[in-house]
């Protein structure tokens, strides 16, 4: 019963969180000026007289408190409004792109945890020895490369370079690999998926080894040895759930910053993900995109955050729900 | 651990010579100097603050001067008068990337400036006040941790080059730089405002803060002279990869296209350059690596701060 | 339930003659000149020097010492669990008639929990804060017994109720953090007993608990013991606890041993310098102490002259340096044990051991 209270509770604040946020993103971007008019300063022989019409078809000719309030109710309803540049619903061009950018990132933080755990763990049980050098070292370098450059440094290698793998987009536009759109899709995916897994995974198995030092000096560790508990047990069920815990919190954070650095890495591959919708519409001033994007990225940011803290009470039996 | 418990001290008949009292800050400099990624980073850093300093007097060619676009073209390899070649529009690669060196340390220190300023005032507060005070600040601070800080600064930048346009703004120079310092600035402070809280909850009840207030200090005087320079240690750290972060963010905008025109930056280099990445990669690779370079050197140079200064975070 | 009365087999009795030293009874763990030492393995530089003691069936040995003196360390290589990079460079742990310092982690681990158990210093960090007391407890029955869940949870239940747990019953669901930290020690020790060991190391396990507390835990300790009838290691710096607990003790001093001996000849008679000014640095309730020499109170004697702590692991004998009694040769020769009773074994130059140079 208590874990729903607190449930509840956790929501809530999400929810003030997120009305915080959207708050700040709208206001940030309409302080600047009316963005019909700063759009429409770009495109020449635009009179006041369109500009006024196109400021009513898109809602915008109301003082900016007004319109704060119109947009989160229209968003509450899921209408997140209609792009200027696509003349389609915001709604379903976030579903299709968002789905791409999803398509890459749920792998990449997949694939990068478990590789964490292996290296982080070996370099913990070798503390100080060769290979944890290896790790630590590998890891250290791969925590500066930045995730964009990496991504173009592979596309010299393997598009360029070697000619192995596709450099741009999410699937061929016109004969798809081996004719199966599948394998074709898949065949995309590679060095996306390797670019955010690199970048995951140093971080992630720096945190996965100190964490894992620590707990394996614990008495605990010492204790469940001393009662012959056999170690592979010791090490992959009791010190990994211990270990693993501190990490959730950094998780959290790293896919925020995946999904919020999603315009440079998608703009890398010209991948079709949100981060590039979002980059597309800034570049063309397709303002409901930009204020519909920049949510749905925020709501993102909220939710991994509540299923963090949610994770926490359910594999955590120290914390209290108070 | 085992360093200190097994090192056999050289038996002498003498009573043992009472050792100086040392500072944190000369205890943390002489495990800095023991820390091999620690120096690394500092030699790395030091590197890039070299270039950015005398880079500008010993660049081959200016970085505004596009007359290599005639003699060996553009896109042209590297070569003995071209060491890294020339880009897409006919500049020189390595003078570019020389002069791109204190575009990246400004946006570093002004972004962590501001960031720090922020972060240890509110953090500060909150930790030392407490109560109410530090539930309201932290939830601000919580706020600005999710609030996704890149696609809000593209958003008001590219809006901000539209709303200047004929009015006194245009003519200020380096406008736009200012405002990608500013606003990374202003969203990497929750961070540095955690620690600073932390630390400040720590030590405000250790018994030297319970001393000072005994003997009648100030609140001032407790919080400048014996708590701040004691949290400084930790708030080191996490500047120095701040300024890392700052750099990488200030390169990743200007590689989306979004960076300052007058500005010479690695990541703008990155954006004009990269459609070119099969025919001259050198004119994409050189800033990249510039730009990992001195990634590296801040990342590594909080590392070797962290054996330094808290070492038991570590091991 | 039938399990825990039914006696142990015991080994067949070893009678070592060789041995002047040791007095024809059983001993069920005899470390015979075991030395630990960190890398680098070249330097002469040993945490645990040359340390020999035996324990027999169904007697509890308490080890002696100050911190640092290596007594944990001796228990935790019993159990061949030293942490890393330490390591066991010599001597035997005959335990049973087998050297477990031979053994493979895997015969090893099939012998921890269920013949050689430990009990740890601090009850709140030695369980797994993220299982329930219940579940950790049946795990080690489940891998030694390959003992079903529900059996496994009643044995723990009685192993609860014996140790004079509270509601045993109720507790098994019970996280450690939701224990007060006696409570938490108790656990501990059933956790040892589980599979009836025929020895249980006890590193220093009153040390972290409060003072009513401590004693509650010892009168455990005694009747368990009688209960149980298993030998007992028993570690601790206090010598007020080993005077109750202990059958025999053996004192150490920076890895090495400086006597052993039944308590009551330790405490009658002390022998070696350090066991001396150890006996005479416990303060008594009958006579008052002058703080900083004030009037003419008498000063409560210490063991002389504090040194740096890797001075004292060179070569010759490590309580030289403080030693009222040092020669010139006690910081060169290394003391070999001399029998100066029956079952009464004392390291020093000056009570008639033997003195050896050097030991590579």
């Amino acid at each position: 019963m208590r874990i729903f209270v607190f449930l509840t509770r956790r929501m809530i604040f999400a929810a003030l969180l997120m009305l915080g946020v959207s708050a700040a993103i709208f206001f940030l971007v309409n302080s600047i000026g009316n963005p019909i008019e700063l759009m429409m300063a770009e495109t020449p022989g635009m009179t006041g007289e369109v500009i006024d019409r196109m400021k009513a078809y898109y809602g915008l000719d109301h003082p900016p408190m007004t319109r704060y309030l119109l947009w989160l109710s229209r968003i509450a309803q899921l209408d997140f409004g209609t792009s200027i540049v696509y003349n389609q619903p915001v709604g379903s061009l976030i579903v299709t792109w968002g789905w791409q950018t999803l398509k890459i990132q749920l792998p990449a933080i997949l694939i990068a945890l478990a590789i964490a755990i292996l290296f982080g763990v070996t370099a913990a049980r070798r503390q100080h020895s060769r290979s944890d050098f290896a790790v630590m070292a590998t890891a250290l370098l791969g925590q500066s490369l930045p995730a964009f450059f990496l991504g173009i440094l592979l596309i010299f290698i393997f598009s360029y370079s070697l000619d192995w793998l596709p450099s741009y987009g999410a699937y061929s536009t016109r004969n798809p690999l081996w004719g199966s759109p599948t394998l074709d899709a898949l065949w995309h995916m590679v060095l996306p998926v390797a670019m955010l897994t690199f970048f995951n995974t140093a971080t992630l198995t720096l945190l996965m080894r100190s964490n894992m030092v620590d707990v394996l000096k614990s008495d605990f560790i010492a204790a469940m040895r001393a009662s012959g508990i056999p170690e592979r047990r010791v090490i992959y069920v009791h010190a990994l759930r211990a270990a693993f815990i501190p990490m959730l919190t950094y998780l959290g954070l790293l896919i925020g910053l995946m999904l919020g650095t999603a315009p440079v890495t998608e703009s890398v591959f010209t991948w079709p993900g949100l981060g590039y919708l979002y980059i597309s519409a800034i570049h063309q001033l397709d303002y409901p995109v930009i204020m519909g994007a920049s949510a749905v990225i925020a709501f993102m940011l909220i939710c991994t955050t509540l299923l963090t803290d949610v994770i926490y009470v359910l594999i955590d039996p120290r914390i209290s729900l108070e | 651990m085992s360093d200190q418990t097994i090192t056999a001290h050289p038996p002498s008949s003498a009573k043992p010579a009472r050792r100086p009292v040392k500072g944190i800050w000369r205890q943390g400099w002489q495990r800095f100097a023991r820390s091999r990624t620690g120096m690394l980073g500092l030699i790395l850093v030091l590197l890039v603050v070299a270039t950015a300093v005398v880079g500008p007097f010993v660049a081959p060619f200016d970085p505004q001067d596009q007359s290599p676009m005639i003699d060996p073209g553009a896109k042209a390899p590297p070569s003995w008068v071209h060491p890294l070649g020339t880009d897409r529009m006919g500049y020189d690669v390595a003078s570019r990337v020389i002069y791109g060196a204190p575009t990246a340390l400004a946006v570093g220190l002004g972004a962590m400036s501001i960031a720090s300023l922020i972060g240890v005032l509110v953090g500060g507060f909150a930790g030392y006040r407490g109560g109410t005070t530090d539930e309201v600040l932290m939830r601000f601070t919580d706020f600005f941790l999710v609030i996704p800080m890149f696609v809000v600064i593209l958003a008001v930048i590219r809006l901000l080059g539209v709303a200047v346009v004929n009015t006194p703004f245009e003519s200020v120079p380096y406008l736009n730089l200012g405002v990608i310092i500013l606003l990374i600035g202003v969203f990497s402070w929750a961070p540095i405002a955690r620690m600073t809280r932390a630390e400040f909850l720590r030590l405000k009840n250790q018994e030297f803060v319970e001393a000072a207030r005994c003997i009648g200090a100030t609140s001032g005087d407790i919080l400048f002279r014996h708590i701040l320079p004691n949290a400084l240690p930790s708030l080191v750290v996490i500047v120095a990869l701040g300024i890392g972060g700052a750099v990488l963010a200030e390169a990743m905008i200007g590689f989306l296209g979004f960076g300052d025109p007058a500005a010479v930056s690695w990541g703008q280099l990155l954006y004009f350059n990269y459609e070119a990445l099969k025919v001259a990669p050198w004119a994409s690779l050189s800033p990249g690596v510039a730009i990992f370079i001195t990634v590296l050197g801040f990342n590594l140079l909080a590392d070797g701060l962290t054996d330094a200064f808290n070492p038991r975070a570590k091991r | 339930m039938s399990s825990l009365a039914t006696a142990k087999p015991t080994a067949a009795m070893s009678i070592d003659d060789r041995s002047m030293l040791t007095p024809p009874v059983h001993d069920l763990v005899r470390v015979e000149n075991l030395r630990i030492q960190f890398p680098p393995w070249n330097a002469p530089v040993r945490i645990i020097e040359d340390v020999s003691f035996q324990v027999r069936a169904g007697e509890t040995m308490g080890i002696v010492g100050e911190s640092g003196s290596g007594k944990t360390l001796s228990s935790l290589a019993i159990l061949n669990l030293l942490p890393p990079p330490a390591r066991i460079t010599g001597g035997r742990i005959m335990f049973d008639g087998e050297d477990l310092a031979a053994k493979s982690q895997g015969e090893m681990q099939k012998l921890r929990g269920r013949r050689l158990a430990m009990v740890f210093q601090n009850p709140g960090y030695s369980l797994n804060p993220l299982m329930t007391v219940g579940a950790q407890l049946g795990e080690i029955l489940k891998v030694h017994e390959k003992m079903p869940r529900s059996m496994a949870l009643q044995r723990v239940e009685e192993l609860f109720r014996l140790v004079g747990i509270t509601d045993p019953g109720s507790r098994l669901s019970q996280y450690p953090h939701e224990m007060s930290g006696g409570m938490k020690q108790r656990v501990c020790i059933a956790r040892a007993l589980l599979c009836n060991p025929a020895l249980v190391l006890a590193d220093e396990p009153t040390t972290a608990l409060d003072v009513t507390i401590q004693a509650q835990i010892l009168d455990l300790f005694e009747d368990l013991k009688a209960r149980f009838g298993m030998s007992m290691i028993f570690v601790t710096h206090d010598m007020g606890v080993v005077a109750r607990i202990a059958d025999r003790i053996t004192v150490m001093y920076a890895g090495q041993v400086c006597e052993t001996g039944d308590k009551h000849a330790i405490f009658a008679r002390p022998s070696h310098p350090y066991t001396q000014a150890l006996l005479a640095s416990t303060p008594r309730i009958d006579r008052r102490y002058a703080i900083d020499g004030e009037g003419r109170r008498e000063r409560l004697p210490t063991v002389g002259r504090a040194v740096a702590p890797g001075q004292s692991l060179g070569g010759g004998c490590r309580f030289a340096g403080r030693c009222p009694e040092a020669a010139p040769e006690c910081s060169r020769l290394v003391p070999q044990a001399a029998a100066i009773e029956p079952g009464r074994v004392v390291h020093c130059l000056k009570r008639g051991s033997a003195g050896v140079a050097s030991h590579d």
